[in-house]
């Protein structure tokens, strides 16, 4: 009933003169009062207004005379078409408005006392539901805190996984540092000592074809040597030749001294002498010759195995190829070390990137604290509904309550505009209230005075 | 030598998370919970190179700590940033009277935050 003065209270205010808007902020602590009020306004006006519209028949047909008497009737028509029916309409609205609260007052008179006692009944479990609302609303600010504490235990924990991973990651670019320095110092030490070894090579390379043509030249010479030798065997027959006729003359002079008797004794014996020497001498060229050849044979494989070795070696330059490909793999290895340093280097920028990164994810984790101070607000926003509702359930069942409250929901949520830190509040605030945001100074997120 | 910074935050995950981006970019960092305990710090001789603080914070919050900071003969001409959540113009200019050296909106990217502090703080 109270709920249905102040709705008809508020249409009247909306729709009623300034002097009734007056008289009713004297008499609103009486809504019965009220209504009684409204409801003699409305006879008064009323009346006053058909007694005018009498005064104004009366006078119109007085002014107007026999001259347009043809014509009274429908002029008088037009006239109250014109200014009495419009009025008359807007009165019987206000009499439907009157009526309708009139009526409302007086049906708590004419209830039946089980519709009373049905209404009292229905009023005290709306009471005990508002105030179960306490604990439902209790309940939705504890999951809410829940919901603050745990993300803030995550973000702890994402914040120090991200720390450790910036630990790691500072303490890897040191070592790459490290590194850096010493792959370019080795390779620094690479290049000197590729620059050395060209030397050493190069003069091994000419020292091997030194002793190459050296020993072509000995092997010339030893072949030259074989054949002075061979050349020797031809003069051995000669020796051996002249050995057999001296022993052929010895015995001749034997054989003679032997006929010569006594006077050729001596004789004979140096003729025997002579045959023995000669003997020998065949036997010793025998030797000699022996010997020669065998030492031509000799000579002859031990030429023809070196010559052969040294003909396959020089075939296969393997003495080179091992030069060149010890000179290629330096310069390899000095390539592949600048490539690793350039590697490291790239690894390097890759793990400052990475810093950079998680700085930038340690500035979106404020996203947190800023979630956590507009779940806070709404946290109190819950507790002031908690209030209100439990002020509603005391007040709505109270018969003494007078139909004022000091605030209302649309008090409480408009008060939110004033309380707001953020931009955003008010954006969604606004646009969940159905209202326009206003576009004020927008000022930049950083800035320096 | 490392400059130090004075992170004042209420929130744990600010003051570690700001800790960590300051001290990944060579930053020695000293934090207080509120406004008061870091004003007994620097009370206590602690000489920061600059101040990051918070605006709503329990027991005292940055806007007096900035007034209380400046009134501290050593200390007077320190910078301090604001970083909070607070965007109102009025709260701004609340600031700037009472002695911020500039207001950063939460969230600020973290490169953003150390590109600031290195412009307050020429050597950094």
């Amino acid at each position: 009933m109270a709920s249905a003065s102040i709705r008809y209270n508020e249409e009247n205010l909306a729709h009623g003169s300034v002097r009734a808007k007056q008289e009713d902020r004297k008499t609103q602590d009486d809504p019965q009062a009220r209504f009684k009020r409204i409801r003699r306004q409305l006879v008064f006006e009323s009346v006053s207004r058909c007694l005018l519209l009498a005064v104004l028949y009366v006078w119109i047909g007085y002014r107007m005379g026999p001259a347009l008497a043809p014509y009274r009737a429908e002029f008088i028509e037009l006239l109250i078409a014109l200014a009495v029916v419009p009025g008359l309409l807007f009165k019987l609205w206000h009499w439907r408005l009157a009526r309708r609260a009139i009526a409302d007052l007086s049906s708590s008179g004419q209830l039946s006392y089980s519709k009373l006692s049905q209404m009292v009944a229905a009023s005290k479990i709306v009471k005990a539901d508002m105030r179960e609302s306490g604990v439902y609303i209790d309940v939705l600010h504890g999951q809410i805190g829940d919901c603050m504490a745990e993300s803030e235990r995550e973000v702890m924990q994402v914040i120090e996984q991200i720390g450790l991973l910036n630990e790691q990651a500072v303490e890897k670019r040191q070592h790459i540092g490290r590194s850096v320095k010493s792959s370019q110092a080795l390779s620094e030490n690479i290049k000197k000592r590729v620059e050395a070894n060209q030397e050493v090579m190069a003069a091994l390379t000419f020292q091997l074809e030194c002793q190459m043509t050296q020993m072509d030249t000995n092997f010339a010479r030893i072949d030259s040597l074989a054949r002075d030798i061979g050349e020797l065997t031809p003069l051995i027959k000669v020796i051996t030749s002249i050995a057999q006729q001296t022993s052929l003359l010895a015995l001749n002079a034997e054989i003679e001294a032997s006929r010569a008797g006594s006077a050729g004794r001596g004789f004979g014996v140096v003729a025997l002498e002579v045959r023995k020497l000669s003997v020998l001498a065949t036997k010793a060229a025998a030797d000699i010759s022996a010997g020669i050849s065998a030492a031509c044979g000799r000579v002859d494989e031990e030429t023809a195995a070196a010559k052969a070795s040294l003909d396959q070696y020089k075939s296969n330059a393997g003495m080179q190829n091992l030069i060149a490909g010890v000179d290629q793999m330096q310069h390899e290895f000095a390539h592949n070390c600048e490539v690793l340093i350039e590697v490291i280097l790239d690894v390097d920028a890759n793990y400052a990137e990475s810093i950079q990164r998680l700085s930038e994810a340690l500035g979106h984790i404020q996203f947190q604290d800023v979630m956590r101070q507009r779940l806070e607000h709404v946290q109190g926003a819950l507790a002031q509904m908690r209030g209100h509702l439990q002020i509603l359930a005391d007040k709505g069942c109270n018969p003494e309550w007078d139909g004022r409250l000091e605030q209302t929901f649309k008090t409480l949520l408009d008060a939110h505009l004033s309380q707001y830190r953020m931009a955003s509040q008010t954006v969604t605030h606004l646009a969940a209230s159905g209202q326009t945001a206003s576009h004020g100074e927008s000022r930049p997120a950083i800035e320096l005075f | 030598m490392a400059m130090t910074v004075l992170v004042v935050d209420d929130s744990p995950t600010m003051v570690m998370s700001l800790k960590t981006t300051l001290a990944m970019s060579g930053f020695q960092v000293e934090t207080a919970g509120n406004g008061q305990q870091a004003l007994e710090r620097l009370k206590s001789g602690l000489k920061p190179n600059l101040i990051l603080t918070d605006i709503n914070m329990p027991v005292m919050g940055g806007m007096e700590l900035i007034k209380n900071v400046r009134a501290l003969p050593g200390l007077r001409f320190v910078p301090i940033l604001t970083l909070t959540t607070e965007s109102e113009t009025s709260k701004r200019e609340e600031g700037k009277r009472a002695g911020a050296t500039g207001w950063l909106v939460k969230p600020v990217s973290g490169n953003d935050l150390i590109a600031v502090i290195r412009k307050v703080l020429p050597g950094a």
